[in-house]
């Protein structure tokens, strides 16, 4: 069964990554689409959601005890999934702010726990009891754990980044509404 | 990128009712937008489940802990565990003899008065400093290092079915090790007789049996030859 998560688990990483890239393109043209703009909290909402319940499947289910990195990723993730979740159903796009923030966070502590999986020997001796450089998951030949969680967060701030964009070149930079690409007219 | 300085509007709605402009919030009623992408959201997780559950292949039989753990029989007072700074307490004490199983059930011996210096290494297959570590010992080994009169064996202790890389004989032989493995048993009872704290970990045998050095964590390939040469040197 693992196997099978794991592959499901890499291939929705995969799917984040396009998506993640899309909003930062968006962001950057400062152009969003309407699409996204609808529905990028909803999907930011969908990834914490995903990321949560995969880290939770890999603890209490596989049997991959936590290791201090993973605890201090799950700090970050778990609340995004209340923080943006409430955020989509109210459509408060404020949320970026925090959401952004405990993204920047989490992915610090990926990017670190990526470090030290790739270089395990700066780490000292395994403690044979639970490394952080073990490598529980690999799929696709990169994707890790404290991968999929970096793919995690950044997605989830680049969603908020992407709401939070639409709405303000709708009232500051773009009064008739042309950045949002395809919106209908009132 | 710049932060967004008023965020607080909804971009679907250009009308946007007072209350929810003040608070940040907007219509929460489902518009067909957002309908449309619920469905395609689950269009896409349903497609990933499939693609995972079709292009995985459940591994078959695997072998347990107690199919690969040895049985060992020790001789000897266990050494003080490796401590992480200062002085190694256990400098000059006499190993335990250890006697055990290789993968192939031959017989092999680890402390004790045989005439010629050990290198040993307590190797963990799911330890990735280990998995670091076991091609530089190979590198080293084919490249000639490992000076005459001098063993070099390694322990595969920490055995757990459950972590990557099981079992533990398919990654020596991936990795093209030759060289003698002793079978820790499934405690590993060997480990904790020699001191051990974390893997990889050395230990150096004099001639006489006696521990001449001790090393916890990765050694350095420019650092093996040393390692041997202490072995030799004090024997």
């Amino acid at each position: 069964m693992t196997p099978v998560i794991n592959r499901f688990l890499g291939l929705l990483a995969l799917v984040a990554i396009l998506v993640a890239l899309v909003a930062l393109v968006a962001i950057v043209r400062r152009r969003v689409p309407v699409w996204l703009a609808d529905a990028a909290l909803p999907l930011a909402t969908a990834v914490a959601l995903v990321a949560t319940l995969g880290s939770l499947y890999y603890s209490e289910v596989a049997g991959y005890p936590p290791c201090t990195l993973c605890w201090y990723q799950r700090i970050a993730m778990y609340p995004l999934v209340v923080v943006v979740g409430v955020a989509a159903l109210r459509r408060d796009r404020s949320v970026w702010l925090p959401a952004t923030i405990l993204s920047g966070i989490g992915a610090a502590v990926s990017v670190w726990h990526l470090f030290i999986e790739r270089n395990p020997q700066l780490g000292g001796a395994c403690d044979p009891s639970n490394p952080c450089a073990i490598l529980w998951v690999r799929e696709f030949g990169f994707l890790t754990i404290p991968t999929m969680a970096l793919i995690g967060f950044v997605t989830i701030a680049l969603l908020t980044l992407a709401a939070a964009t639409a709405a303000r070149t709708l009232t500051t930079d773009d009064p008739a509404g042309d950045a949002l690409e395809g919106q209908d007219r009132p | 990128m710049t932060p967004p300085s008023n965020p607080k509007v909804p971009a679907t709605s250009r009308t946007t009712r007072p209350s929810a402009r003040a608070t940040g919030a907007g219509d929460a009623r489902p518009t067909r937008g957002r309908i449309v992408f619920g469905l395609v959201a689950v269009a896409v997780i349903g497609f990933a489940a499939l693609i995972a559950s079709l292009s995985v292949r459940e591994a078959g039989s695997v072998l347990d802990v107690s199919d690969v753990a040895g049985s060992v029989a020790i001789e000897g007072d266990p050494l003080i565990p490796l401590l992480d700074e200062g002085a190694d307490p256990a400098l000059g004490a006499a190993a335990p003899v250890v006697t055990g199983q290789d993968f192939d059930g031959s017989e092999v011996v680890i402390g004790g008065a045989s005439g010629r210096g050990q290198v040993i290494v307590f190797l963990a297959s799911w330890c990735p400093v280990c998995e670091r570590e076991l091609p530089e010992i190979v590198r080293f080994v084919d490249g000639g290092g490992v000076p005459e009169g001098v063993d070099l064996v390694a322990v595969a202790t920490g055995l757990d079915a459950s972590r990557p890389n099981w079992p533990p004989q398919d990654w020596f032989e991936r990795e093209g090790f030759e060289g003698t493995v002793l079978r820790d048993d499934a405690v590993g009872t060997v480990a904790a007789t020699y001191g051990l704290q974390g893997t990889p970990y050395w230990v150096v045998l004099d001639a006489n049996g006696r521990v001449v050095g001790r090393v916890g964590g990765y050694v350095e390939p420019s650092d093996l030859g040393g390692l041997f040469e202490l072995a030799l040197a004090a024997g």
